[in-house]
């Protein structure tokens, strides 16, 4: 056990480079970087509700529009200028994004059941994501406005009922079914509302395989570019230790490695979409259908997660093994990489289960497949699925070990070569 | 001088098909220094790896102080130390992290790590930059480094790769000098080397090689007298000629 520590301690000094550091920090710094930027971009966005409103008109009908606006939360500022085009001027030369015209005479019209209409202006300045918001905030002004006229209207001729039930006399009631559990809501706030809570399962699972693997493949290619195995497989300690650490002490540094990176991803992906905030009601509706980890569910995938890092383990120490230096190690990684990409993008843009047989029995060998299956069918209850694969994920690793093993014990782990291009001779 | 340390025979290695070792016999007794001569592709490291546990012979018998080497690697690994030709250290260590490192499979104590590092120190003679990474250090900085620990733990068999090469002229006549103490203090070593000066200092017996096979072993001086040559070199070439 001593032994076994010491090589641990070893190994993962050897695979904290600063180099690794370096390019830690870096990603971190970058997605933090860009996380901000894209906060006060939307923050500037959400500051647009602010819109400024010529006034030509001055009825009491136009005055009751404003105060609706005003009261369906948009900013209105009244300009003061004579005529519309000092008012297009002015806008111009400020800061003003979107310009409202009320023209002369409307309320007057608008007393007649007759309209006129009103003219909206958009500055475009930039062709950022605030242009196109701004095109929306005109549509929501001017929905807004029809909404309050007629509503306005409907309530002076029957004052009786309910505007709202005269313009949408049926509504629908939505449901969704999981499996035996029925309730009531939408359809497709669920999907959205687990998809953006579960959507980086995939992510930090892709990471942490791809990062341990490049690990193991990278130790195992220093070992040898620098003949530093050599000495090591005549120390007396047995070579299962020797394998083993290198497997552990790269797991657990991908492992954190994945860890750093996802906390700058998440500042991202906040700054991109805000603090995902869900009202009560959607909350209620979702632990009702049982689509939560819970924390045996999460311990459960937690598992599945786990085989799946040993089996690329397993593979890539194996690979190791044949790989001569870190550049041949760099060849051999993009293989492996396709290996977990594909499960990834399948199970975020498709169902593994309505693929065609033979491509589905392909994506269920890979051994990476099972926690992307797993992190979907634990949430549907599929429990089968994941213990399938699960056992499946195991069998595969006791199979990889047990070739570890063999290659280990015999001395192809220092003449096993997989060659890229020509035979060098001169070689050994 | 007496008791076999470690008996060689009949010894076979094929790579695919080239037939680096033919039939390798030689022994090494206990507190000699016996050197393994012979021009490159001779089979001089490939012998060195199999003594060392490294690579598995095709034919043939190898036994380190009783213990035969298919049924008992790590009752062998326990014995030796081997320093590979051309071999590096772990760049993200530092000199001294490498030692302990090293030093702490051979350790049944703390203690004994201490007297290892120690023992390496005085070795090495950069004790200075020891603490700095081994990525810094220069090629014959790091030759010393691993001669330092292969020696250290005082083992029974040292098997020694081309020691010096790399080292200049002071710095190889400095290891020769350590080589010969720790034999003195009783570790036998198993070399090999180019440098014919150097094995006519170093060894009390030499085995020259070629082909796979040995062609003579002996005392130098013995050897020197039998082929009436002036030097090491002269036998070395009227034999392989
Ligand atoms: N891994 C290998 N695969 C194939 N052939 C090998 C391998 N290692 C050694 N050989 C061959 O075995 C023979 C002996 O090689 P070896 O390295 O033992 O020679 P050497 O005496 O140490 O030479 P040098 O003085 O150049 O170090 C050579 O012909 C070499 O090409
Ligand atoms: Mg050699």
């Amino acid at each position: 056990m001593r032994k076994f520590l010491n090589l641990l301690k070893k190994e993962i000094k050897e695979l904290i480079t600063l180099q690794l550091v370096i390019s830690l920090l870096f990603t971190v710094t970058l997605f933090y970087f860009i996380g901000s930027i894209v906060q006060s971009e939307v923050k500037k966005i959400e500051e647009k509700r602010g819109i400024y409103v010529l006034n030509l008109d001055d009825s009491q009908e136009s005055k009751i529009l404003l105060d609706g606006l005003s009261h369906a939360g948009f900013e209105v500022n009244i300009l003061d200028e004579e005529n519309k085009d000092k008012a297009i001027e002015y806008a111009k030369n400020s800061d003003i994004n979107l310009l409202i015209v009320i023209p002369e005479g409307f309320g007057q019209a608008a007393s007649e059941f007759q309209f006129k209409d009103i003219e909206a202006y958009s500055f475009i300045r930039s062709f950022s994501m605030g242009g196109s918001v701004n095109a929306a905030v005109v549509d929501q002004v001017i929905s807004q406005i029809n909404e309050i006229i007629s509503n306005n209207f409907l309530k002076a001729n029957f004052p009786d009922l309910n505007p709202e039930d005269i313009k949408n006399p049926i509504q629908s009631k939505g449901f969704v079914v999981v499996k035996d559990v029925v309730a009531e809501g939408s359809a497709s706030e669920v999907s959205s509302i687990v998809y953006s809570q579960s959507i980086f399962i995939p992510v930090i699972l892709m990471m942490v395989i791809v990062f341990s693997s490049q690990m193991v493949l990278s130790a195992m290619a220093m070992e040898k570019q620098d003949k530093t195995l050599e000495t090591l497989l005549t120390v007396p300690v047995s070579r299962k230790q020797i394998a083993i650490a290198k497997m552990v002490a790269s797991g657990l540094v991908g492992l954190l490695s994945a860890v750093i990176y996802m906390l700058g991803f998440r500042y991202y992906m906040n700054g991109l979409m805000g603090d995902i905030t869900t009202s009560n009601q959607l909350n209620d509706l979702i632990q009702r259908l049982g689509l939560q980890y819970t924390s045996a569910d999460y311990a459960l995938l937690g598992i599945s997660i786990f085989f799946a890092i040993l089996c690329a383990l397993g593979l890539t120490i194996i690979l190791g093994v044949m790989v001569e230096n870190l550049k041949s190690a760099q060849t051999m990684i993009l293989p492996l990489t396709f290996l977990v990409m594909l499960p990834y993008f399948i199970s975020m843009f498709s169902d593994i289960n309505s693929l065609s047989l033979p491509i589905r029995v392909l994506v269920m060998l890979i051994p990476f497949s099972h926690p992307f299956i797993a992190s979907q069918n634990i949430l549907l209850r599929n429990y089968d699925v994941v213990f399938y694969g699960i056992a499946y994920m195991l069998v595969v690793f006791v199979i990889l070990i047990f070739i570890c093993g063999r290659i280990f014990s015999t001395d192809k782990v220092l003449t096993m070569k997989l060659r890229f291009g020509k035979k060098n001779l001169l070689d050994r | 001088m007496g008791d076999v340390i470690l008996k060689v025979s009949g010894l076979k290695k094929n790579y695919g098909k080239v037939e680096a070792l033919k039939g390798i016999d030689f022994e090494v007794k206990k507190g000699e220094i016996f050197a393994l001569i012979g021009p490159n592709g001779a089979g001089k490291t490939t012998t060195l790896r199999i003594v060392a546990t490294l690579l598995t012979p095709t034919d043939g018998k190898v036994e380190f102080m009783g213990y035969d080497l298919k049924k008992n690697p790590d009752k062998i690994r326990e014995g030796i130390t081997y320093l590979p030709e051309e071999a590096g250290a772990y760049k993200n260590l530092t000199g001294l992290d490498y030692l302990k490192f090293m030093a702490s499979f051979y350790a049944e104590s703390p203690r004994d790590v201490d007297i290892y590092i120690e023992r390496a120190m005085s070795i090495i003679g950069f004790k200075d930059r020891l603490k700095d990474k081994v990525g810094t250090y220069s090629k014959g900085m790091i030759r010393k480094l691993l001669l330092a620990r292969a020696l250290m733990t005082k083992p029974k068999l040292a098997i020694l790769d081309e020691p010096t090469s790399g080292l200049d002229v002071i710095n190889s006549l400095e290891v020769r000098e350590v080589i010969k103490e720790f034999v003195k203090e009783g570790v036998s070593v198993l070399l090999s080397s180019h440098n014919m000066l150097e094995i006519d200092f170093l060894s009390d017996r030499v085995a020259i090689i070629d082909k796979g096979r040995i062609l003579e072993i002996g005392e130098p001086k013995a050897l020197k007298q039998k082929y009436s040559a002036e030097n090491l070199e002269e036998v070395f070439r009227r034999l392989v000629q």
